[in-house]
C-alpha cells in the first residue's frame, strides 16, 4: 500500500485436514487464472497439495474437515496453539459436514457396516469449533474460491473480510432464476447464507444449506412454507441435516 | 406523439429486424410451474419468434437492465506511492421489447429518483439513454393493481408503445428513432374504427381489474401507523430473504462495495442491488443496527413504497405489478399488508368511540 | 435492408441546467455525480486520543483546491483507496482552503486502514455534502453549544465560523461533556476558545480522574451555571442520540423552540448522494436533508431517536 504509506507483508499459511475429501484445499490449487497472484499473496509454509514444505511457522491455518478420532484432538490443538488465525475451511470444519450423517447410527453397527467388523476406532464426527477456537468461518462444500481468494486478500490487506449476512435468495433473484418452491421443490435457498452465487439453484438444484443458516434467520417461518406449500416436512428435514448446519434449529424443534 | 396502425405480421417483421440488429431482450418463457402455469423472464433474443408476445408477467422486471445488479462504478490503480482513478460509464445500446405500462412507469419512477436531484447519476443516464423500449399493453391479471396506484396507464417514457386491436396493433409513436425505424414497414393511419377499437381495448383492460388497494391517505396513515403491532405481525412471517425488492422494478437501494484486485496493483468499487429486508440494511461500523427486527424493516420498505421519501416528493413508488406478492414465499403481498393496516386503524376508531348503534 | 442498429452517444449527458450555476461545473459536476473524488494528500496527522486522531487533509489539484468549499456542518465521503468510503464530518474552518481537517474515530476497516496511513499519503475525498448550521440567521443571537463525546468534531466548523464572525454573535457559550477527562479532546485548544473566540466554556466529566479538578455528571447538569434568555438564545447540539434527546428536551422545557435548536445525525452511508438509501431515518435521507436538522424535523423524523 504504497499510496498509503505502509508495506504489506506476506501472510503465512498453512493448510490442514482432518476428516474430509480434500476437496476445499483443491479449490485452491484448481484456479488457474488467478493461482500465481495467490501465491504471491500468501507465503505457503505447509500445503500438502501444493508444497512439500512441512513448516511449523504460519499465522494464518486453514483447517479443513471434521474431528473423528482422538488423535485429530491433539493435532489439531497444536495447530490451535501455533496459528494467530485459525480459519475453519469448509463446511466439514465448520459445521461437521456430510460426515456427520453418520452420528445418526450407533457407533458399533457403523463399523460393522463399513468395515466388516475391523477394529477401527472413531468417534461422533465433530465441527472443529467444537474442540478449538474458531477465528474465521469460510464455510461451503466446497469452498468458493472466490470468496477464499476475497478473505485472503481482507486478512493481508486488513480489510473486510467478512461473508454475507443475507441468504441464498438474494444472489438466486439476481441470476433471473425460478423459484425451485414455484417447481414444487424444497430449497434451503431463503435461509442459507449467501455468497455462493446460489450456484444450485441455477443449476435447478435445491440448495442443501451447505453454506450454513445465515444471519437472524427466520426458522418458524420457513417451516411454515414448506407446510403451506404442502411439502414434505420429512424431507425438509433431511435436506437440513445433511450438512449438519441447521443442527441448532432442528434441535429446537424435537 | 404519432400514431399508426400495423398489421400483427408486420409488426413481427419489424420486431424481428430490430431483434436481428441489435441486442435485444424480451419476455421469454423460461419454465413451467409446478401447476403447469409458464414462467417468463426478460431474457436476450435473437429473433421475433423467441418472443411471448402474449406473455402475462416476468417474474423479475428489467429493472437490471438499467441498475444492474452488481455494477463496476470506477477503479483504482496503485502506482508508486500515488494511484489513479478510471470512471467508466458508458453503455451499449439495447432494445427492450413488450415492458407493460407499469413497468414503463417504473422506469419513470427511477428517472425521476436517479436523474432529477441533486445530483444525477451518469451511470443510469448513460443505461436510460441507450435503451428503445417497445412498450405493450396487457389485461391485468387478477393480482395486478397498478389501477389503483394510477400506474395501468402511460405516455411518455417508452419510444413504441403497441396497442393490441384485435388483428393489428395500434401504434404510439413517441421518439424519432422509432418514427425513422418504422419507415421500412407498412404503416396505416388509424381509421375510425380503430380509433374505436383502441378505445374499447383501453375500456376493456380499465374494467379487468380485480384487486383494488385505497391507497388514498396512505401516507399519513404510515406515519400514524408507525408503531402499529401489524408490522411485527407481518414481519413474523417475513424470511428477511431480499426477494420482494429483487424482483421489483422499482426498489433501486443498493450498497457500495470496495474490492482488492487480487494482486494488490489496484481496487474496484462497485455497487450492489440492496434490500432494505435484508438484516444488515442499517447496521453501522461499530455494529449498531439501526432496524434489528424483521418487522421495522419490512415496515421500512412499505414506508418507501407507499408513503415516499421527502427527497423524491413524497413520491409513492409502487407501480403495482404485484411482483413482490407473487414471489415473496412467505405469502406477504401489499394489498394484504396495507388491508390489515386500515383495517387496524378502523377497529381502533371504533374502540375509542362509541357507537350509537352497539348497547 | 436498411440499418435499424441506433447509437447515442453514452456519455451524452444532458447537463446544462447545472452548468449555470458555477464556472468550472463540468468539472465539479464530474467530481460530483460520478464516483471520482478529489486526490488528498494526509499532510498531518494529530493523535487526540487512544481512538481518535485529527487528520490534515490538502486537495492536491490548486483548481480543485480553490473549489472546494464547505459550509459548517456539511461532511464529506473520505475514500481510502481500496479500503472503501466513510461519511466524515468536517471539522476545519470553512475559510480555510489550505487544509480541511477530519477528526476520525477508529471504529470500521475503514478508518483502521486511516489510522494505518503514514504523513503524506494520498487518499480521496468527494463531497461536500449535505446541509449546514444557520450560521447566518443565528446573527445578533446568543449561540448555545452543546457538544457530548466525539460530538465537539462536527462543532469545531461552527466554532471556527464563529470565530471569524465573532462580532455577529452575542454570548457564546460552548457545554462540553465525555466519559473520562482523556476524552475531553481538543483541550490543547480550550485557551484559544475562550481567550481568542471569546467563547465561554463549561466541561464536565462522568468518571474523573486523579487529576481531574472541574465537574462531575451529566452534561445537564452544566444548565445549572448559568441562565439564558430563550428568546435570543439559538442552540447547536452535537453528540450520541441519547444526549441530544436529554439536552434538547431540557431547552424546549426552557422555551427555546425546536426550530431554533440544530442537531446533527449519523448514519452509515454509501452514496452521500441521497440514492442507495443506506441513511434513510424515517422519510428522509440524512446525506441530503441533513446531517444538519432542526430538533423540530428530528421529533418528526419516525426512527430518528
Amino acid at each position: 500500500m504504497n499510496h498509503l504509506g505502509f508495506e504489506l507483508t506476506r501472510v503465512l499459511i498453512g493448510s490442514f485436514d482432518f476428516t474430509c475429501c480434500e476437496g476445499c484445499q483443491l479449490q485452491l490449487a484448481n484456479k488457474e487464472a488467478t493461482l500465481p497472484e495467490f501465491l504471491a499473496l500468501v507465503d505457503i509454509r505447509n500445503f500438502r497439495e501444493i508444497s512439500s514444505e512441512r513448516l511449523d511457522d504460519y499465522d494464518i491455518a486453514l483447517v479443513e474437515g471434521s474431528i473423528t478420532r482422538s488423535d485429530e484432538i491433539e493435532r489439531l490443538k497444536a495447530i490451535r496453539a501455533r496459528a494467530k488465525v485459525l480459519v475453519a475451511f469448509g463446511t466439514c470444519a465448520c459445521f461437521g459436514g456430510v460426515n456427520s450423517l453418520k452420528n445418526r447410527i450407533p457407533q458399533e453397527e457403523l463399523v460393522r457396516e463399513v468395515y466388516d467388523g475391523k477394529v477401527i476406532e472413531t468417534m461422533p464426527s465433530m465441527r472443529i469449533g467444537d474442540i478449538v477456537q474458531v477465528d474465521l468461518s469460510i464455510p461451503g462444500c466446497p469452498v468458493s474460491k472466490d470468496e477464499v481468494e476475497r478473505i485472503m486478500v481482507g486478512l493481508v490487506t486488513r480489510s473486510a473480510a467478512t461473508l454475507p449476512k443475507y441468504p441464498v435468495c438474494v444472489e438466486c433473484k439476481q441470476q433471473l432464476n425460478t423459484c425451485l418452491f414455484d417447481l414444487g421443490e424444497i430449497c434451503l435457498g431463503p435461509i442459507t447464507r449467501a455468497g455462493c452465487d446460489a450456484v444450485c439453484p441455477t443449476g435447478k438444484t435445491a440448495c442443501l444449506g451447505c453454506r450454513g443458516p445465515a444471519e437472524d434467520i427466520n426458522y418458524p417461518s420457513f417451516v411454515q412454507l414448506v407446510k403451506d406449500k404442502e411439502l414434505s416436512a420429512a424431507d425438509m428435514r433431511e435436506k437440513l441435516s445433511l450438512y449438519n448446519g441447521f443442527g441448532g434449529y432442528l434441535d429446537q424443534e424435537n | 406523439m404519432i400514431y399508426k396502425v400495423i398489421s400483427k405480421p408486420e409488426f413481427k417483421s419489424f420486431i424481428d429486424a430490430i431483434v436481428k440488429a441489435n441486442t435485444a431482450y424480451g419476455p421469454k418463457q423460461v419454465d413451467t410451474g409446478c401447476k403447469g402455469e409458464p414462467v417468463y423472464q426478460f431474457m436476450p433474443v435473437h429473433a421475433a419468434d423467441e418472443i411471448a408476445f402474449d406473455y402475462t408477467a416476468t417474474h423479475s422486471s428489467a429493472k437490471h437492465l438499467f441498475l444492474p445488479f452488481r455494477d463496476e462504478l470506477s477503479k483504482f490503480s496503485f502506482t508508486d506511492g500515488n494511484w489513479e482513478q478510471e470512471v467508466r460509464y458508458d453503455a451499449p445500446p439495447i432494445v427492450l421489447i413488450g415492458l407493460r405500462p407499469c413497468d414503463i412507469n417504473a422506469v419513470n419512477i427511477l428517472d425521476d429518483v436517479m436523474l432529477h436531484g441533486p445530483y444525477p447519476s451518469p451511470y443510469y443516464l448513460a443505461r436510460r439513454k441507450n435503451t428503445f423500449i417497445i412498450g405493450m399493453d396487457h389485461l391485468p391479471l387478477p393480482d395486478c393493481f397498478c389501477k389503483s396506484m394510477n400506474r395501468h396507464t402511460v405516455n411518455h417514457g417508452f419510444n413504441l408503445f403497441c396497442s393490441d386491436i384485435g388483428d393489428r396493433y395500434y401504434l404510439s409513436i413517441n421518439s424519432a428513432n422509432a418514427f425513422s425505424f418504422l419507415k421500412e414497414f407498412k404503416l396505416e393511419e388509424p381509421s375510425y374504427e380503430d380509433n374505436c377499437n383502441l378505445i374499447e381495448r383501453r375500456k376493456k383492460i380499465k374494467h379487468s381489474f380485480t384487486t383494488n388497494i385505497e391507497v388514498t391517505g396512505l401516507p399519513v396513515f404510515l406515519d400514524i401507523e408507525f408503531n402499529s403491532p401489524i408490522w411485527e405481525k407481518w414481519g413474523d412471517k417475513c424470511l428477511s430473504c431480499g426477494t420482494c425488492a429483487m424482483v421489483c422494478p422499482t426498489c433501486y437501494c443498493y450498497s457500495v462495495e470496495e474490492r482488492f484486485d487480487i494482486d494488490l496493483k489496484g481496487s474496484t468499487r462497485q455497487n450492489h442491488l440492496y434490500s432494505c429486508n435484508l438484516v444488515d440494511f442499517a447496521q453501522v461500523a461499530g455494529g449498531h443496527n439501526f432496524r434489528p427486527k424483521n418487522g421495522d424493516r419490512l415496515k421500512y420498505r412499505y414506508y418507501h413504497h407507499y408513503r415516499g421519501f421527502a427527497a423524491n416528493d413524497n413520491q409513492q413508488i409502487c407501480v403495482g405489478c404485484n411482483r413482490c406478492g407473487r414471489a415473496c414465499l412467505a405469502d406477504i403481498n401489499p394489498k394484504d399488508v396495507i388491508n390489515d393496516l386500515r383495517l387496524e386503524r378502523e377497529s381502533c376508531m371504533t374502540c375509542v368511540s362509541t357507537s350509537p348503534d352497539k348497547t | 435492408m436498411h440499418d435499424l442498429r441506433f447509437n447515442i452517444p453514452g456519455q451524452d449527458l444532458n447537463l446544462e441546467p447545472f452548468a449555470l450555476r458555477a464556472p468550472d461545473f463540468q468539472k465539479k459536476c464530474e467530481v460530483m455525480i460520478t464516483d471520482r473524488g478529489y486526490k488528498c494528500r494526509i499532510t498531518n496527522i494529530v493523535p487526540l486520543s487512544g481512538q481518535e486522531r485529527l487528520f490534515l487533509l490538502r486537495i492536491v489539484d490548486p483548481l480543485e483546491r480553490e473549489l472546494f468549499n464547505f459550509r459548517p456542518g456539511q461532511f464529506l465521503m473520505l475514500e481510502v483507496p481500496g479500503y472503501g468510503e466513510a461519511p466524515i464530518s468536517i471539522s476545519s474552518s470553512s475559510s480555510n482552503h489550505e487544509f480541511i481537517e477530519v477528526c476520525i474515530r477508529r471504529a470500521g476497516h475503514v478508518t483502521s486502514a486511516l489510522f494505518e496511513a503514514r504523513q503524506g499519503a494520498i487518499v480521496s475525498i468527494r463531497g461536500p455534502f449535505g446541509t449546514t448550521f444557520p450560521m447566518e440567521q443565528m446573527k445578533g443571537r446568543n449561540v448555545l453549544m452543546v457538544a457530548g463525546g466525539l460530538g465537539i468534531a462536527p462543532m469545531r466548523a461552527p466554532l471556527f465560523w464563529i470565530g471569524n464572525h465573532r462580532d455577529w454573535y452575542k454570548d457564546v457559550r460552548l457545554l462540553y461533556g465525555a466519559r473520562e477527562p482523556s476524552q475531553l479532546i481538543f483541550n490543547y485548544q480550550f485557551e484559544e476558545w475562550q481567550k481568542v473566540g471569546n467563547v465561554t466554556l463549561h466541561t464536565i466529566v462522568e468518571k474523573p480522574d486523579d487529576a481531574w479538578q472541574g465537574r462531575v455528571g451529566m452534561i445537564t447538569e452544566l444548565f445549572d451555571g448559568f441562565t439564558f434568555d430563550p428568546e435570543e438564545t439559538w442552540a447547536i447540539v452535537c453528540g450520541p442520540p441519547v444526549m441530544f434527546k436529554f439536552v434538547c428536551n431540557y431547552l424546549d422545557g426552557k422555551g427555546i423552540p425546536m426550530n431554533r435548536m440544530f442537531v446533527s445525525l449519523e448514519r452509515r452511508m454509501h452514496c452521500g448522494m441521497g440514492k442507495c438509501c443506506r441513511c434513510m431515518v424515517g422519510s428522509t435521507f440524512t446525506c441530503l436533508d441533513g446531517p444538519v436538522f432542526d430538533y423540530w424535523s428530528v421529533m418528526n423524523l419516525k426512527e430518528a431517536i
